[in-house]
């Protein structure tokens, strides 16, 4: 009972927040929308000879990289909405919670949970915006690839929450996070096939939850896939699992010395 | 028998290098206004972490309601109501919001919450700014609207960690008067602390004093004053200072080298006494001053030092909140 309750308060209260703070919102959109014009049309005329699709699955490479651009925009959008922790510490809102007698699981998983499902209506916004300049995308995969995003922004969500815990400077997060960012983006198949990548890479790419997320969600928009798109869910299923237990237990050790 | 609110024993928080709780023990009982009383880095906050179940103490232990601050601190968490030093409100939502929120971490919900939330908002009069963002509240505000949140869940014990600090005298005394019908009116047992003597003396119905991580006195406002008598002189000399003695000095005590405290009936007749004593003696007066005993009295009587010198010497060692940033 006292789970649910407080579950589904944190939920709201992200939520709530996440509607009074636009800018942040229209940043992370625009991000990839910046990506997908400038990188995505740019390149796509140099993979215009004949037999280029073949490197992208038969797929056009404005195509590829639009069916890539979901994951993306739930990915950065989730990661990084972790420094709402930090603010919490800053502004005293984190030790309310902490004193709460609610269960901390419960707590933390509403608050994940909560930015999860505002990031991916970000995302589902991004996709909208994708099927205009991608005809080809397949409209029945939308929700699928919703689910999967869900999935993806709980993993990252969680992921964002333990460092943030850890850290107590914003400036300390949002360095660690563009740390990863990046080299996780590139590493997960959504501006090049994970088959064309060096050994290294491709060992990087195979633990990046994104990388499944990517591909699960283009199987269900373009019909193409890297992987057996059961694998896809498991492996993102399985990892995000991990993620979350790890903000878990994070939370519920914390004390206000962290 | 009686049943304690609270109760501390020997208990001792170590930060890195420092000590910030010194074995402290003290109980309070139920329905009690309880003060602990000192400057700023004496340990008042550490303390009120620890019983509040957020910090772990180095050794001792302490029971809030019953239960072990340690061991049980989910049911230690659902009896008590905090009012934090630094602000921990969400700025970005209304006051409404902020009291929901509260309300469902603590199990509440429906028509009994709302309810609840605008009877309390009314009376820490804030109802009209019940859908304001808090943002926009002054700090009084947003002191009253943390009082009304930590008595939503009716908590049988209620701390509150600098209740007025820097705020201005209207509106301290309004938040006294808040503690006071809390007190008056729900029972509450209600834990404060604060380095405003005023503040200490007004509300409180017991008083510890703290200094560097130690309880140094303990006892009612009146029984604390009455550690030093009727009227007390402070005679500033030249060099080193020796206690004199005389038939109308009810005691004399060398709180500095320099500096004499002088317990009299009645300072208005001893002092012109006590010139002819000291200038017998060799001292070299270069100040004196009178005053009726205050618990800032009773702090010099203890420490050598005002308990306003030992807030500025102090200025906030790196404790517990610090860290935060």
């Amino acid at each position: 009972m006292g789970f649910i309750k407080a579950f589904y308060v944190m939920v709201y209260r992200q939520v709530k927040r996440y509607v009074s703070a636009r800018s942040r919102v229209l940043m992370t959109v625009v991000n990839p929308l910046i990506w997908v014009v400038f990188f995505g049309l740019g390149w796509s005329n140099v993979f215009n000879f004949p037999g280029a699709t073949a490197i992208f699955g038969g797929l056009n490479y404005i195509t590829y990289l639009a069916s890539g651009m979901i994951s993306m925009t739930i990915f950065m959008g989730s990661f990084i909405s972790g420094v709402s922790v930090i603010w919490d510490k800053q502004f005293g809102f984190l030790k309310e919670t902490l004193v709460a007698p609610a269960p901390r699981s419960a707590i933390i998983l509403g608050r994940a949970f909560g930015d999860s499902v505002t990031t991916v209506i970000q995302g589902g916004m991004i996709l909208a915006l994708m099927f205009l300049i991608a005809p080809g995308l397949r409209v029945e995969g939308v929700i699928p690839a919703l689910i999967y995003g869900l999935m993806l922004a709980m993993g990252f969500t969680s992921l964002g929450i333990t460092l943030s815990l850890k850290f107590s400077s914003t400036e300390g997060f949002q360095m660690i996070v563009n740390l990863l960012t990046m080299p996780l983006l590139f590493m997960s198949g959504i501006f090049y096939p994970i088959s064309n990548m060096p050994d290294w890479m491709k060992a990087v790419a195979y633990v990046n939850p994104l990388t499944y997320a990517v591909d699960g969600m283009r199987y269900w928009l373009t019909g193409v896939s890297n992987f057996n798109p059961l694998y896809d869910v498991a492996l993102l299923a399985i990892l995000t699992l991990a993620l979350t237990a790890l903000a878990v237990r994070t939370f519920e050790k914390a004390t206000i010395e962290d | 028998m009686v049943e304690y609110a609270v109760v501390a024993e020997n208990l001792i928080k170590r930060f890195k290098d420092v000590v910030a709780v010194n074995d402290v023990s003290f109980k309070v009982e139920r329905g009690e206004i309880f003060g602990l009383l000192g400057p700023n880095g004496a340990g008042k906050t550490t303390t009120i972490h620890i019983l509040t179940t957020i910090l772990k103490p180095t050794s001792g232990k302490a029971y809030v309601a019953g239960y072990d601050v340690v061991k049980e601190p989910a049911k230690v968490r659902s009896k008590i109501g905090i009012v934090f030093q630094d602000p921990s409100l969400d700025n970005q939502l209304t006051a409404y919001d902020n009291m929901f929120i509260h309300g469902r971490l603590y199990g509440l919900n429906g028509d009994a919450l709302r309810n609840k939330i605008f009877e309390l908002l009314e009376f820490v009069e804030l109802k009209e700014f019940a859908n304001k963002q808090v943002r926009y509240f002054s700090g009084g505000m947003r002191r009253r609207l943390e009082i009304a949140r930590a008595l939503l869940h009716q908590p049988d014990v209620l701390f509150l960690d600098e209740p007025t600090l820097g705020l201005d005298p209207q509106t301290r005394v309004r938040i006294w008067d808040y503690i006071m019908s809390v007190k008056k009116e729900r029972n509450t047992t209600i834990v404060l602390t604060t380095h405003y003597m005023d503040e200490a003396e007004e509300l409180c119905d017991r008083i510890a004093i703290m200094d560097k991580g130690k309880i140094i006195a303990e006892g009612t406002a009146e029984e604390l004053k009455s550690m030093l008598g009727s009227e007390v002189i402070y005679v500033k000399v030249v060099n080193n200072a020796s206690c004199v003695e005389a038939n109308f000095i009810e005691k004399c005590v060398r709180v500095r080298e320099n500096l004499l405290e002088v317990v009299v009936k009645d300072a208005s007749t001893a002092i012109p006494k006590l010139f002819d004593v000291m200038t017998s003696k060799g001292l070299k007066i270069v100040e004196v001053s009178y005053r009726k005993p205050t618990l800032n009295e009773v702090f010099i009587h203890l420490t050598g030092r005002e308990l306003r010198d030992a807030l500025e010497e102090s200025g906030r060692p790196h404790l517990g909140p610090r860290a935060w940033r």
